[in-house]
């Protein structure tokens, strides 16, 4: 009877807070449930932690794997500006001499064919000097001497001699970094997705905390925080088996 | 008998306890939502950073490559040229010298330059081509406007890198602020009721509502 009037007179003043406050006999032990609370709220942090562990280290896993793709990609392509370099710097210069001097000797020595006395000599001479440019130049020349680059028109394939140069270094042909920026980006997704099962844990937390100074429906916010805590625990188990 | 004053200091215990009760869920569900910002900006920013190197790197590595093959065709053609004005030089000559034998050397120069010609044109046409891999194809045939298109998509990484960086480290100041209005609520809780803990608690109530604040800003 005291409780009822002590709870009617503070209800004019409070509102809702009041509506909590119950003194006398209809007012649940204060014990009651906080077995309940205290394992919600430890569960809710362990479960917690390791949902924000893992994410963690599915995120540092994208990260490796993005830095990885760089270096990747960085390699790759030190790796094909070097057979590029070697191709157009370094063999071509030669090799074009070669084969203009080739097709110089040729002709002289088709108009030679036709051509008699000094015009037939000088002709000849001319060939001659040509044959020296190739004889000189053709050992140090694979892309102008290899038969497997010969074009029918005098020049050479040279698509087919950078193809063999990048062949000799396969495991540079064998680099993907786009392969591991993908991973990278499965593994941010699935971080992220992990991370969203925070929240219904860190709810679980909130109802927990509630339930302790709503003493008459602590029973129903613990009910419903465990409800929220299995499932941010549920939503992180089928992150991790199925993404 | 209940003591006049009796209710009212239970009110005021009840309330306090109340509000520290829902501060505390607060903090919780609010560390939940930073991290999951706070993650999600970091890789954001991590991606678009290394994203943008990426394409640094490509756009260096096509044009280095794709200007020594427009080099080496410029080099060849000069080739070409030179030998062409060598027959022009030597035909002239031997007209003017009455000379057959210079005329038939610049002649067959002549027919060389042509054949030279041909040949390189078809040597150009297997830059790039089959078999060579398609990355170093790529790197070969860059275009400008290709080239113009990635170094945009690099400019707009490098943004987006900055702008998730933003976003990642107000998070990090929100959860920073929510281990703060954890620490007040718990001196809160130790204060009690009374001058001191009503005071930790509004503060409390007031850095977690920042926090919230800048968890909203994170996100926008």
């Amino acid at each position: 009877m005291a409780g009822e009037m002590l709870e009617l007179s503070a209800s004019e003043v409070e509102g809702v807070v009041v509506s909590e406050v119950i003194v006398g006999d209809h007012e649940p032990s204060p014990e009651r449930g906080r077995g309940g609370v205290a394992i919600l709220l430890t569960v809710a942090a362990v479960v917690a932690a390791l949902i924000g562990f893992r994410a963690a280290l599915i995120s540092h896993s994208a990260s490796d794997s993005w830095q990885s793709a760089l270096r990747t990609d960085v390699k790759r392509s030190a790796a094909a500006m070097e057979d590029v370099s070697y191709l157009y710097q370094t063999e071509l210069p030669i090799a074009m001499r070669i084969v203009e001097a080739r097709i110089v000797q040729g002709e002289m020595l088709a108009a030679a064919q036709g051509q008699s006395g000094a015009s037939k000599q000088g002709l000849l001479l001319e060939a001659g000097v040509e044959a020296e440019i190739i004889t000189g130049l053709s050992p140090s020349s694979p892309l102008a001497t290899g038969a497997d680059y010969a074009l029918a028109s005098g020049g050479l394939d040279l698509g087919k001699r950078l193809a063999d140069l990048r062949a000799q270094h396969p495991e540079s042909l064998a680099l993907d970094p786009d392969g591991l920026e993908a991973t990278g980006d499965h593994l941010a997704h699935k971080a992220e997705m992990m991370t969203f099962a925070l929240l219904p844990t860190s709810a679980a937390a909130f109802l927990g905390v509630l339930s302790q100074p709503f003493r008459r429906r602590r029973l129903l916010l613990l009910r419903l925080g465990a409800v929220a805590l299995a499932g941010g625990a549920a939503m992180a188990l089928i992150v991790e088996v199925l993404a | 008998m209940i003591a006049p004053d009796a209710a009212a200091e239970l009110r005021a215990e009840k309330r306090f306890d109340l509000v520290a009760a829902i501060l505390i869920g607060a903090i919780a569900v609010l560390a939940g939502v930073l991290a999951v910002i706070q993650i999600g900006a970091s890789q954001a920013a991590t991606r678009a950073d290394l994203q943008a190197a990426r394409l640094a790197s490509d756009l260096s590595a096509r044009i280095s490559v794709s200007e020594q093959a427009i080099d080496s065709g410029l080099g060849s053609q000069q080739f070409a040229l030179i030998l062409g004005m060598e027959a022009a030089a030597r035909q002239l000559a031997g007209v003017e010298n009455s000379d057959a034998s210079t005329t038939a050397v610049g002649q067959a120069q002549e027919s060389a330059y042509q054949k030279l010609t041909a040949a390189l044109t078809a040597m150009s046409a297997t830059t790039g081509g089959a078999p060579v891999d398609p990355y170093t194809a790529g790197l070969l045939g860059a275009t400008t406007k290709q080239l113009l298109t990635e170094l945009a998509e690099q400019n707009r990484q490098v943004d987006l890198a900055s702008a998730a960086g933003t976003h990642e480290q107000l998070a990090v100041l929100g959860l920073s602020l929510l281990a703060l209005a954890g620490v007040l609520t718990g001196l809160a809780a130790v204060l009690r009721e009374g001058r001191g803990g009503r005071i930790s608690l509004s503060a409390a109530c007031a850095v977690a509502a920042s926090s919230g604040l800048l968890a909203i800003l994170a996100v926008v």
